[in-house]
């Protein structure tokens, strides 16, 4: 019994000993050696849903050793060309002691050549930094979009980076329409417009909503959007000629979407959001909406499906700024 | 040695079987605690729109004698999509259960929930009286 005691120990000891000396041991620091090439990266900068008409952007690095040469050219090719707004930084930035982004001008501004845009450096430049920004086309709707990142240098190499597939949305976006009672009131979710009253009979059979602000004694209705079918929840409004569409409109609260509000929430509504909504128990009205509320809405016929969210209002001017997304549906 | 490891045997097989004997605790069909309490009644009440804000213009007036929840309510609230809230005395449960939003349209034939007290013997029925604010 005791022998086996001192074997068990002896052994612990050596487990011990061998497990302190392995800690004690340094790693050795080694100074990077500087790979004799081009190189590059990039990153993606805009987070969310990619919507026809915003920007995606990414930050396309590049570098050589000077000893090897400088930079010429930088180019991205999209696999779909993007809107005319789509260009690459010719200013590489940097960030001052302020925190302020500093741009210094390497090359001419951009030219866009079908799916390349492309920036000639004009500066002698060994590393930069390059924004790129692809403004999303209406053509690309639903489809996927790849990018090719390549960068040339003076020595003749050249190197490229691609990312991607990156999904486009369906849904269409619209920012700050202003309605107001009684004039700019009647909402089109198919065009995404406001009309006035003179205009509504002319778009009649696609006016969904009706904005109005009303200051009842009693009661709390305020700023309102309710379908022409809602009579109940349209006091004194005398509808033009034609308007009598329904709609399903379902109050939210506390979805600021990002794109919509632009304010600090990280909150995307996306496609998939307006697909599995389910409005069917929804009312034709919705009253008393506060300044970043929202309203889910679906059009009578069950086409459009969108989400308007209310960016501001003023009750002496009986208006507000609205802002929409909307999905087609079928 | 033998003599302990034998005592320790004998306490440990005491205790088991002390232990193993003792009922469990009561729980009824939801899985839940059936206490002594008898207790019943709703202690507060809040009523939630579609978008999850509160619809009432004011508190609900709870009446734990004639088992009444009376509730005003803004003008032009969607009665059809209403999620209520109950605050129940401990141990206490309801009957239905709410698992979502439910429909309060119906005026003329009001809501009905039946709070069960901790000794699940008690059973009160409170009803839901909504009245919308009027211009």
């Amino acid at each position: 019994m005791k022998i086996m005691k001192y074997k068990f120990m002896r052994y612990l000891m050596v487990v011990i000993g061998l497990a302190g000396l392995s800690s004690c041991e340094e790693e050795k620091y080694a100074v990077p050696v500087l790979k004799q090439e081009l190189q590059n990266d990039v990153i993606k900068r805009t987070l969310g849903p990619n919507v026809a008409g915003l920007n995606i952007e990414f930050a396309y690095a590049m570098a050589i050793p000077a000893s090897l040469g400088k930079l010429v050219s930088a180019e991205v090719e999209a696999s779909i060309a993007g809107a005319e707004a789509t260009y690459l930084e010719n200013k590489s930035y940097y960030t001052n002691g302020s925190g302020n982004d500093i741009g210094i001008e390497i090359g001419k501004k951009s030219e866009n050549n079908g799916t390349k845009t492309t920036v000639t450096f004009t500066r002698d430049t060994t590393a930069a930094t390059l924004r790129y920004y692809y403004n999303i086309p209406s053509t690309a709707k639903g489809k996927e979009v790849t990018f090719k990142f390549s960068a040339k240098a003076s020595n003749g190499q050249s190197v490229s980076y691609s990312m991607g597939p990156y999904k486009i949305a369906q849904m269409d976006m619209v920012l700050d329409l202003d309605v107001k009672d009684s004039t700019n009131a009647y909402i089109s979710i198919e065009d995404m417009a406001v009309y006035s009253a003179a205009n509504a009979p002319a778009n009649a059979a696609k006016i969904d909503l009706v904005y109005l602000y009303r200051s009842i004694p009693n009661i709390t209705f305020a700023h309102a959007l309710v379908a022409p079918t809602a009579k109940t929840y349209l006091p004194g409004v005398t509808l033009p000629a034609g308007v009598n569409r329904s709609a399903k409109v379902q109050k939210v609260w506390n979805l600021r979407d990002f794109h919509l509000a632009r304010l600090q929430y990280g909150i995307f509504i996306d496609d998939l959001d307006f697909q599995e909504l389910n409005m069917a128990s929804a009312p034709d009205y919705a009253i008393n909406l506060k300044a970043e509320a929202g309203v889910w809405v679906e059009t009578q016929d069950g086409k459009y499906r969108a989400y308007v969210y209310v960016n501001s209002v003023n009750n002496g001017s009986k208006s507000a700024k609205i802002s929409i997304k909307r999905y087609t549906m079928k | 040695m033998l003599k302990y490891i034998k005592a320790i045997a004998a306490l440990m097989l005491t205790a088991g079987i002390l232990i193993s004997c003792k009922e469990d605790f009561p729980v009824d069909e939801d899985g839940l605690l059936i206490t002594a309490r008898t207790q019943c009644y709703v202690s507060n009440f809040e009523l939630l729109g579609a978008d999850f804000q509160t619809v009432r213009t004011e508190n609900a007036i709870i009446d734990t004698t004639a088992q009444t929840i009376n509730v005003k309510v803004f003008y032009g609230t969607d009665l059809k999509n209403l999620f209520p809230q109950f605050s129940l005395v401990t141990d206490a449960k309801l009957d239905p259960k709410i698992t979502g939003a439910m429909d309060f349209s119906d005026l003329a034939n009001p809501k009905k929930f039946t709070v069960v007290s901790g000794n699940r013997k008690i059973r009160k029925t409170y009803t839901v009286n909504i009245a919308v604010q009027q211009p």
